[in-house]
């Protein structure tokens, strides 16, 4: 394997991982401020990329528009989508079991997730007008960018990969400014660390519940977006595996920890670009490679959470459970 | 008109009923302590009164206005800060931005500078200390700073639970000689403690809860030379 | 010891006054005199009614066109009017009757009366619509509709006698306890055959309508609560009482048309039942349960004998194949719980579901091409064939006792013996010393752990065990379904069992109970099987199912006591919460 291939694997890992940790932060952020594992996240995230895409199909200005210029139209749709669901779930699916056992809000968010995927679902046309097919994966054609990919040495950068990190970059640059300079961030931190106390220091811990969602869901859209780019297509169902991966990402840099998120998103993302690569590069290990790209991630999440369930960078979780 | 005025307190959890009906006043410019053994319900009636629980029956009233069904961060907002038991101040934020929280709902930047220098003033080890994780601190410096951040607010009343919990005998003395001097400054005091000499001797009201109600009232000297109170919480035969 | 409750804060408390029997009587203008006759007149005209045509033709489905005998939906209707004039006696306190109203009569009768009123005006607008008029109603159809019309006016203007319990009256001789839980357990069994044999979308729904509205009469009545703790004090009965409902619906059945969905409901009962151990005793929340299903299904076709398996030559006995299937489980049970039982309990939330995920995506490469040769990839092992044990073939009819079993009667005989003993494992563990430590440590890890309960080493025994349930689960379906795929074995699909439905049977029943996963597997199967409307919104309507499950009734249609007061005194927690943290400052103080 030359150095090139295997600076192109990072590089496709590096975009794919930034996608992953924009996703990540929102799991991380709730569970650090609620102890919730919001599977309805994935969810959020697939709404995104159909709130832009309806941008797009139904505005027909829009696509008339370079995709460069239409994108930040579509990326206000997507947003809009997302964080309007997400709030929806917090406010009428999560906020009342706020003090309830533990399995009573799992399972609400299973079933948030369920019910979201199908309320996608419903719209699917199908083929000949029948019935709704349950469980046929028909992805939704998204658009790409037209443009011939960037060469740096040997290494080809695609234009959405090149934006996905862009994007990636400027949001957490964005995140770590709202937290440590804002006041909404500071309340947020302390939240996070103590609610009661917080709610002693005139706090409304609500509200900063409802802002840690909106963030989430709005970085979700983000990550929507760059993977319709990325692979020309969403789906109803992107969410599961998307938000799986997500979560790992999120348990592998520590969660709670809005850094670490990223960086386990970039971890594991790079870290299943190469694995898959060299794997199918040579011959006696060809057919372990892409088929078992997620088998791999899944491997890498056991292995974590046996030598260093903290995470990476250490989670952020207060242990008042 | 009293400041804060507590009518017939009941507070349970689930259907333990840990406050059975207590009533006090706190006068503008007075300290009042609450005595008591564990699970007499001090703690409690704090969290009460500051909104972190909502009481079974009864009325709380401050500035005339009635709060139990207030919620808490409003509550703040009108001039009653609560330092918690167990300090909780906030570990992974910096002394300084521990502060800056106890401010938050404060604007006037000018105001809330000038209030942390004073409280660097009143804790110069706070001050040496301001850029370091609050969870680095000691016991008592880490009460210090939770009076000092509960102070940041500019609170009408100040109601401090368990200050001289787990500290040494030299940290206690010189968080009460604190307290004393914020009473002679005419800061509006609601004290809860388990050191009965200490809290007594500087307070002008004192009450003494037992499991959930109070057993008797009286002013601070007075009850402090009670011959049951004596016997029961200054631990004399 | 039990009326040693502690004493501190009841002394003020003085008791409430009964409110519920304080409460002022209404409608006092009509005498109750009348309103029972009317109950009863209405009762004897409703099944009248049910012996009289309500339409004139046979193109709705279930031929309600003859006069002389009830037909169709016409049979639920006389045995609700029946039922309603038994739950008079109650009103008129016959003798022995009172049995069944302890906690008020006229709940139990406003349920009957609705259930058959509602149920039998759904008929009959069923046939109005789909008629296209009210034309196609004839003198039997008005006089069903005004003689279900009278009990539902005379229930509602009897004045509610809702109140507490009476004291439940002196114990009833043996036999009599033993033939009340018979014809329970034997009307429940009928109950549930009619609802899996009807033919139509009307006819279930008709059938829905009426179980629902006099199960809600029954349930306010209080005599299901009497009967369930009549069950509690006579497990052993009950057990058997059960065991032989269900034997005899399989030999109720004509064709084994109907013993398919029986089977299908028996395995995901019995699946869910695995996995209430998990969720429901030990509180830890799979998400991949069906996986286990699926690698004891794998690992049981692979050794089969089946053609399409890599083994081909080898066809194990079906115990070694239970073993291997069990054992496989079992191990990758250990493999995913013991890196994640030690976290925090969401962490096992999420590696199941990866697991669960990650079994399809295994299974299917190992094909040979993207992976080693195993599986056979997406085709899946197929040509499983029947079981055959001590020389009786499953797969072919056989006549016992006068009456044929096809295949799916035969398995249906093996898949209640499995059942069987899924339940009794869970009775067993249940009431052992080890359900006891996992109740302890669903409620509070850190007070477990300081009892000297080792958190940790019993949470793997639940998960593994769990594991293995499922694993003996999917050695029989391997058999039963002669095929294993991977696309049978998701989080979500259309059709039980997956993963997300089991664990809305687990939440729907109610967690930590026995009858309340096969209650929730019956409903969760039956109700998308027989529901056309519902066949491509079901995931669309679990989902929703369980959100507003986990919001009004999180502790599900049969609630485990224990489990209620979880759910809905959040509160105590908190105090316990509290008085920890008082004790700890105190302990602080000490040191100090």
């Amino acid at each position: 394997m030359t150095t090139t291939v295997f600076l192109q694997l990072v590089t496709n890992g590096i975009a794919q991982g930034a996608m992953y940790g924009l996703i990540a932060v929102g799991y991380t952020m709730v569970y650090g401020i609620i102890q919730l594992i919001n599977f309805a996240h994935g969810e959020f995230f697939m709404f995104g990329g159909f709130g832009a895409l309806a941008v797009y199909l139904w505005i027909p200005p829009v696509q008339h528009l370079p995709l460069l210029a239409a994108l930040p139209i579509m990326l206000v749709g997507g947003m809009i989508a997302s964080v309007v669901i997400a709030v929806l779930a917090e406010r009428f699916a999560y906020r009342p079991l706020r003090n309830a056992p533990r399995l009573a809000p799992l399972i609400t968010a299973i079933g948030v997730s369920i019910l979201l995927q199908q309320l996608v679902f419903l719209w699917y046309p199908q083929p000949g007008g029948g019935k709704v097919q349950v469980g046929v994966n028909a992805p939704v054609q998204f658009p790409t960018f037209a443009g011939k990919p960037f060469h740096l040495g040997g290494v080809l950068i695609q234009r959405a990969n090149l934006l996905t990190v862009i994007v990636a970059f400027l949001c957490m640059a964005y995140l770590a400014y709202f937290v440590a300079k804002t006041r909404t961030g500071r309340a947020m931190q302390a939240t996070a660390q103590d609610p009661d106390t917080a709610r002693l220091m005139g706090i409304n811990t609500d509200k900063v519940i409802v802002v840690a969602f909106v963030l989430g869901a709005a970085f979700a859209a983000v990550a929507s977006i760059t993977y319709g780019l990325r692979f020309g297509q969403v789906s109803y169902d992107m969410g599961f595996s998307a938000g799986l991966k997500a979560f790992t990402a999120a348990v592998l840099g520590g969660i709670g920890n809005i850094y670490g998120a990223m960086v386990g998103g970039l971890v594991l993302g790079i870290a299943e670009q190469v694995t898959t690569g060299v794997l199918a590069n040579y011959h006696a290990t060809q057919q372990w490679g892409t088929a078992w790209q997620d088998v791999w991630a899944f491997l890498l999440l056991i292995i974590v959470l046996l030598v260093r369930p903290q995470g990476l960078l250490g989670e952020r979780v207060a242990d008042r459970a | 008109m009293a400041l804060l005025e507590v009518r017939d307190l009941h507070v349970a959890y689930g259907k333990i009923e840990a406050v059975k009906g207590i009533s006090f006043e706190v006068e503008q410019g007075q300290v009042v302590t609450l005595i008591g053994t564990n699970g007499a319900g001090k703690t409690t009636t704090l969290r009460t009164i500051s909104g972190l629980l909502r009481p079974a029956a009864g009325r709380i009233m401050f500035d005339g206005k009635t709060i139990q069904n207030t919620p808490a961060h409003q509550i703040v907002s009108m001039g009653l800060a609560h330092s918690p038991e167990g300090r909780h101040i906030f570990p992974r934020m910096t002394i300084e931005e521990n502060l800056l929280l106890g401010a938050y709902l404060r604007k006037d930047a000018a105001g809330i500078a000038e209030d942390v220098s004073n409280a660097y003033s009143m804790f110069p080890i706070l001050g040496e200390r301001r850029s370091q994780a609050a969870g680095t601190l000691s016991g008592g410096e880490q009460q210090m700073l939770a009076m000092a951040r509960a102070l940041m607010c500019r609170p009408r009343l100040l109601m401090l639970d368990e200050p001289s919990m787990g500290l040494s005998p030299i940290m206690m003395k010189q968080i009460m000689d604190t307290i004393t001097q914020l009473k002679s400054s005419g800061t509006t005091i609601l004290l809860v403690e388990q050191n009965a000499q200490a809290a007594l001797s500087l307070a002008d009201q004192g009450h003494v809860l037992e499991v959930g109600r109070i057993a008797l009232s009286g002013r601070g000297a007075d009850l402090l030379h009670d011959e049951q109170v004596r016997k029961t919480y200054l631990g004399e035969e | 010891m039990a009326d040693k409750v502690p004493e501190w804060g009841s002394a003020s408390q003085p008791r409430q006054p009964d409110t519920l029997s304080a409460q002022p009587q209404r409608n006092a203008a009509v005498s109750p005199a009348l309103a029972k006759a009317l109950i009863g007149l209405g009762a004897l005209a409703t099944i009248a009614s049910t012996f009289l045509a309500w339409t004139w033709t046979t193109s709705f489905p279930g031929d309600l066109s003859v006069t002389g005998y009830p037909g169709g939906n016409q049979v639920i209707t006389l045995v609700v009017g029946v039922l309603l004039l038994v739950a008079l006696g109650t009103a008129y306190g016959l003798p022995g009757l009172r049995w069944l109203a302890p906690r008020g009569h006229v709940r139990l009768l406003r349920g009957l009366a609705l259930a058959g009123a509602v149920s039998t005006w759904y008929i009959l607008l069923a046939v109005a619509i789909e008629l296209n008029g009210i034309a196609n109603w004839v003198t039997g159809s008005w006089v069903a509709l005004t003689a279900t019309a009278l009990p539902v006016a005379g229930a509602f203007l009897l004045a509610d006698d809702r109140h507490e319990a009476a004291r439940p009256p002196a114990a009833l001789p043996r036999w009599a306890q033993t033939v009340i839980i018979l014809a329970a357990i034997i009307s429940a069994m009928f109950i549930a055959d009619y609802g899996i044999t009807t033919s139509f979308t009307e006819e279930f729904i008709g059938f829905a309508l009426a179980v629902g509205l006099a199960a809600w009469g029954l349930n306010s009545s209080g005599v299901l609560a009497r009967l369930t703790e009549l069950n509690a004090r006579n497990r052993v009965a009950t057990s058997a009482a059960a065991f032989a409902a269900a034997l005899l619906f399989v030999f109720l059945q004509t064709s084994d048309q109907y013993n398919t969905i029986a089977d299908d409901i028996l395995i995901f009962a019995t699946v869910a039942l695995g996995l209430n151990i998990v969720v429901g005793l030990a509180g830890l929340l799979d998400l991949g349960y069906v996986a286990f299903l699926g690698v004891g299904a794998y690992s049981a076709a692979l050794v089969s004998g089946a053609a399409s398996s890599r083994f081909a030559h080898t066809a194990l006995p079906f115990w070694a194949q239970i073993l291997i299937g069990v054992g496989v489980s079992i191990i990758a049970g250990v493999i995913i719980g013991a890196p994640t039982l030690r976290l925090r309990g969401d962490y096992l939330a999420i590696v199941t579901l990866g697991f669960g995920e990650i079994f399809r995506i295994v299974v299917n490469n190992l094909n040979g091409v993207s992976g080693p040769s195993l599986t056979n990839g997406p085709e899946g092992v197929y040509g499983v064939p029947d079981l055959s044990l001590f020389g009786y073939d499953f797969g072919k009819p056989h006549v016992l006792f006068g009456v044929t079993f096809g295949k799916f009667g035969n398995y249906y005989l093996l898949l209640l013996v499995a059942m069987a003993i899924v339940v009794f494992i869970y009775a067993r563990v249940n009431e052992s010393r080890l359900g006891r430590a996992w109740v302890a440590i669903r409620e509070d890890e850190t007070a477990a752990e300081a009892m000297g309960i080792h958190g940790y080493r019993f949470k793997l025994l639940a998960f593994a065990l769990g594991a293995s349930l499922a694993g003996f689960a999917g050695t029989i379906n391997a058999h039963l379904l002669n095929t294993v795929t991977p696309d049978q074995y998701m989080f979500s699909a259309s059709s039980p069992p997956n993963s997300a439905f089991l664990l809305a049977a687990v939440v729907l029943g109610g967690m930590g109970t026995i009858s309340g996963p096969l209650l929730g597997a019956s409903l969760l199967y039956l109700v998308p099987a027989k529901f056309e409307f519902f066949q491509n919104k079901q995931l669309l309507l679990f989902g929703l199912a369980l959100i507003l499950m986990m919001r009004f009734r999180p502790e599900g249609l049969v609630p485990n006591k224990r489990r209620q007061l979880e759910f809905h005194e959040e509160e105590v927690a908190e105090a316990e919460a509290h008085a920890v943290a008082e004790a700890d400052a105190s302990e602080a103080e000490a040191v100090a």
